[in-house]
């Protein structure tokens, strides 16, 4: 028997719907079956030791328990079965892990899009052309500053020059581009030259924000954290330079304060896990919260969790403490199960 | 248009169909699209490979019509996807 479309729709006008939404949290992450994005930090170590890092990474700071080689193929091999879209792999330093090519080509062969977050040392041209190979989604590359001296002062013991190399060889390699910036006192003026220096190495898309209190940049912070009226000239630049590139590159920014940022995520989960290289899940990268374990749970139990865990008290109560003592970022690192 | 061309979702579109319809998700923009189930219809559809006319036909085939409303209307949904990036010939 046949179904009338549109009545079974509910309605006799048009009700084909397609309704956009900003980002994944729009859909509403408890309609979902499974999370959107699964933006995995794979290892905690990494060879530069970055001024601003939120996540304390550097060389030797690889976690004693990160996921094992069955562990890791276990939880993409469930992301993959739930028909995750879209990953992402960070650090630390991604490529830095033993198996990160491993990782790529599993995660690519069955079809969801990657993007790797890196600072780009280790892209050489062999690398390059092997992502392109596999068909990773984008690249992103850190790139705090447009000249050597505000970079190198920010990345300890990364180059600016070597950074640049590696974007140049994803270029080559015709591999997607994308740039992150992370504002400090002492860079927010080059933001202008940064988007132009990023549109002509190629990229696609170019992301900034404020830079967050925790991790490294709690024991920097004096020397980091841009004044407001840093900030205020920082993202002028940035409005005239969307503009300017509007249709040639994404130029994206968030000018909340992470407060803001909070209190709208209570209400508008993002379907999104964050997930640290031992395999706990946190519920955002900016909350102590951790949801699930990977190492004892399925990610569909992780996910059923992520659900209602958003709407633990604990939650809304550490939010809204970050409204009178806004240094409680620093504690991030300090893991709340719930 | 070309009503005998495949049509396919875009490079950085991917499809996933939820109980309430199903989502398209651009992962350039990171901008999710919520569908709902007569939406996520047409598009495991376009995903087995339809062009517009074979959707049409396979609409009908499936649901009732009354006088010209589906072809009218799915044309409509493929078009606003193809405005938005979402959907290629």
């Amino acid at each position: 028997m046949k179904t009338d479309l549109l009545s079974a729709a509910g309605g006799g006008t048009a009700e084909i719907s397609v309704n956009p939404a900003t980002t994944p949290a729009a859909t509403g992450a408890g309609d979902l079956a499974a999370p959107l994005y699964i933006a995995w930090q794979v290892t905690n170590e990494c060879n530069l030791a970055c001024l601003h890092c939120i996540e304390e990474s550097g060389p030797g700071k690889a976690f004693r328990d990160e996921l094992s080689r069955p562990q890791i193929f276990e939880f993409l091999n469930q992301a993959m079965d739930q028909q995750v879209p879209y990953l992402s792999f960070s650090g630390g330093e991604p490529t830095l892990h033993p198996l990160f090519f491993e990782m790529v080509e599993y995660v690519c062969a069955r079809n969801a899009q990657l993007k790797i977050e890196t600072n780009g040392h280790g892209l050489t041209l062999e690398h390059c052309l092997r992502l392109k190979s596999l068909g990773v989604k984008a690249v992103q590359v850190s790139l705090d500053g447009a000249s050597r001296e505000t970079f190198n002062r920010m990345r300890v013991r990364g180059d600016f020059d070597r950074a640049l190399e590696g974007i140049r060889n994803l270029g080559t390699a015709g591999v997607p581009i994308e740039i992150n910036y992370s504002p400090t006192l002492f860079n927010t003026h080059e933001i202008g030259r940064a988007v132009d220096l990023a549109y002509e190495l190629g990229a696609g898309s170019f992301y900034t924000g404020r830079t967050m209190y925790t991790g490294n940049a709690v024991k920097t912070w004096h020397r980091l954290v841009p004044t407001e009226a840093q900030y205020e000239a920082f993202f002028e630049v940035l409005h005239a330079k969307s503009a300017e590139y509007r249709g040639r590159m994404r130029v994206h920014f968030h000018e909340m304060g992470l407060l803001e940022e909070l209190r709208y995520r209570l209400h508008h989960p993002a379907a999104l896990l964050i997930v640290l290289p031992n395999g706990l899940v946190k519920l955002i990268n900016a909350l102590p919260f951790v949801c699930g374990d990977l190492r004892t749970q399925s990610l569909e139990e992780i996910w059923a969790k992520f659900q209602c865990a958003w709407q633990d008290p604990r939650v809304a109560q550490f939010v809204e403490d970050l409204a009178n003592d806004p240094a409680r970022t620093s504690v991030l690192h300090q893991w709340v199960y719930l | 248009m070309d009503a005998d061309r495949a049509m396919k979702l875009a490079k950085w579109v991917k499809f996933r169909e939820e109980k309430f319809g199903g989502v398209l998700f651009e992962t350039r923009s990171e901008k999710v699209f919520a569908l709902n189930p007569t939406a996520a219809a047409i598009m495991r559809e376009i995903g087995a490979g339809c062009d517009q006319a074979a959707l049409v036909a396979r609409l009908k085939e499936r649901f009732s019509d009354r006088g010209e409303t589906l072809e009218r209307e799915s044309l409509a949904f493929t078009a606003n996807l193809k405005e938005r990036g979402l959907l290629e010939d």
